[in-house]
């Protein structure tokens, strides 16, 4: 693979892991949500693409179907731990996810269990995998781009400053009349719906699906983005996304030329734990702060504001 | 012809393994507050730790047992020392632990990976198995359920006649108070981590040499343990030991089912995350009512 392609190839993968990345800033940056089965919503959308298409779904439908039925998972898992403490909710939806890598795994009927099956993709192959992936790129940043707006435009709106006040005071915020669970349950909906549609993409990207594509280890790789970027941050979250994919394409290729008496699969991981604790230790707001809220009461306040400043001066 | 026999000794086995990889995890989890995800890798570093003692350098199992005990303890002490402590102390939530047990967790289990190699391994010691009536008995079996009896009984008398016993139970009802009483909290928590890894490295050990070990040994039982944890009451050991032997029971019993559905036992997993829901939803309290606070 030239460096050309290969760069192109880094670029998709930024974009699918970018939305994955968004949705889970919105679980967790703005909502306060400890998704630790990230995974397991992008696995949905992979296989309900991969299943879908095969029966001659057009592709459009097999993406908005599967973040549907990711959305619905996202629902039914959540709603029993949402009343409680945040590590039930954690715990409930990471055992969610092992649990949906082992259903895939061992029912073959599903699409090929253990050795997976393969996923047409959208764009027929014509020979030249440039154009293949410059394809892709539009559309996964189409999509990344409907999804960053969204949750931009979610974020600033009344609805984003509740899930923020439900964030930092559940009580004081349910004093005010704001139904905590059912704001939770919203955020997780539409999180789940986007990882779920990334998944799709990702799917139809690689053209195959296999169970050891949705390790644990992907919903760490997001929860590296959204913490080293800047939770509650957008850009910050886009951000994680291309220094964590970079990095770990730059250790791919370290692979070759450097020799460590240590396997770099496991370096990479041990590397990428250090650096969370690290990020937790020392900058645990990330590398970008917190995006302020812009709403068009804060800047007519604002120009009100400096208005009077001009009068008295 | 299902041997129900051997289904219900089969529960006490896995009931035992269960009971004792979770005690750590639930006396950790009521002290400060977090699920610490890593407790799977104390599991599995017992599990390696026992095998270079009792396989490569041949000094048998009873040794293998405490060798892994003290190394996993104190790397779990170390773990709550060097990284939980400072962070909760600098006011980390408790997403932000979480959080920091995974990392810790991928950090222990691929430093095993890379330093054993990720190809599984057998303990050959383990003694034949013999036949008493209708069950089919393993040595490592009756020393599996000798451990979880003397661990029921060491860690009753631990909690309810020591002072340090007295201290934990103190301490995880409710802090501040034991602060002010005097207690010295942080030191609780400390011999609270280092015998809970202890524990679960000698789980490890247990589950290493039934199945096999590999730097997956314990993630392959962190649910079964969870579910333990929140079926018995956060931090409640008796309710652990009732949690244990229930889901022991549930696991055995629904293989059974699912091989007369004809349906994959791997999903034996699935049932401890099917009562992990359902305790979720019914009683997220768990069995910790039915028993004294400890």
């Amino acid at each position: 693979m030239g460096p050309l392609l290969y760069s192109l190839d880094l670029v998709v993968y930024i974009g699918i892991f970018g939305i994955v990345s968004i949705s889970l800033n919105l679980e967790f940056g703005f909502a306060g949500l400890a998704n630790f089965g990230k995974v397991a919503f992008f696995l949905i959308g992979a296989y309900a693409y991969a299943v879908l298409s095969q029966i001659g779904v057009p592709f459009y439908l097999c993406l908005i179907i599967g973040g549907l039925i990711s959305a619905i998972f996202g629902l039914i898992i959540s709603l029993p731990a949402l009343r409680l403490r945040m590590d039930y909710l954690a715990i409930a939806v990471l055992a969610f996810g092992e649990i949906l890598r082992l259903v895939v795994k061992s029912e073959d009927w599903i699409a090929g269990g253990d050795w997976g099956i393969l996923v047409s993709p959208i764009f027929p192959w014509m020979g030249s995998s440039l154009i293949y992936r410059l394809e892709n790129i539009g559309l996964v940043f189409l999509c990344l781009s409907i999804c960053f707006l969204v949750v931009q435009l979610l974020a600033n709106s009344p609805y984003g400053r509740a899930i923020r006040a439900i964030r930092e005071d559940e009580m004081a915020a349910e004093a005010l009349g704001k139904d905590r669970a059912k704001f939770k349950a919203q955020a997780l909906m539409i999180g789940s719906a986007m990882a779920g549609i990334a998944g799709g993409l990702y799917a139809q990207y690689l053209r195959y699906v296999l169970p050891e594509m949705f390790m644990p280890m992907v919903t760490f790789t997001v929860w590296i983005m959204v913490l080293l970027g800047g939770p509650a941050n957008n850009w910050g979250a886009l951000l994680g996304a291309f220094l964590v994919e970079t990095i770990s394409r730059g250790a791919n290729i370290a692979k070759d030329y450097i020799n460590l008496p240590i396997d770099l699969n496991d370096l990479q991981y041990i590397m990428f734990g250090a650096l969370i604790i690290v990020i937790l230790f020392y900058r645990p707001q990330g590398l970008l702060r917190e995006s302020q809220i812009n709403t068009k009461g804060l800047l007519v306040a604002h120009n009100a504001r400096s208005t009077i400043k001009d009068k008295g001066s | 012809m299902t041997n129900w026999a051997q289904v219900f000794f089969n529960s006490t086995i896995t009931g035992s393994l269960y009971l004792i990889g979770a005690v750590g995890l639930t006396l950790t989890y009521g002290l400060s507050n977090f699920p610490n995800f890593a407790h799977a890798e104390f599991v599995t570093l017992g599990a390696f730790v026992g095998y270079v003692v009792a396989e490569q350098l041949g000094l048998g199992l009873p040794l293998a047992l405490v060798v892994a005990f003290v190394v996993s303890g104190l790397v779990g002490f170390l773990c709550y020392r060097g990284i939980f402590q400072p962070l909760a102390k600098g006011g980390a939530s408790i997403i932000h632990l979480m959080v920091a047990s995974i990392a810790l967790s991928f950090i222990l289990r691929h430093s095993i990976g890379a330093g054993w190699s990720w190809k599984p391994r057998y303990f050959s010691s383990i003694g034949a198995a013999f036949d008493v009536g209708p069950l089919r008995i393993t040595p490592l079996w009756l020393w599996l359920i000798f451990a979880a009896l003397a661990l029921s009984l060491a860690m009753h008398f631990f909690l309810m006649n020591t002072k340090m016993g007295k201290a934990i139970r103190a301490s995880s009802s409710n802090p501040e108070l034991a602060l002010a009483s005097g207690i010295n909290v942080d030191r609780v928590i400390w011999i609270t981590w280092f015998i809970g890894a202890g524990l679960a490295a000698v789980a490890g050990i247990f589950r290493g040499a039934d199945t096999q070990i590999w730097p997956m040994t314990g993630w392959d039982i962190i649910l079964p343990m969870f579910a333990v944890a929140i079926l018995g009451g956060i931090g409640n050991f008796y309710g652990a030991i009732a949690a244990a032997f229930i889901i022991g029971l549930a696991e055995n019993i629904g293989v059974v089912g699912l091989i007369a559905m004809g349906a994959s036992t791997t999903y034996r997993i699935g049932i401890a995350f099917l009562i992990l829901i359902i305790t979720l939803i019914v009683k997220p309290q768990g069995l910790a009512m039915l028993f004294r606070r400890a």
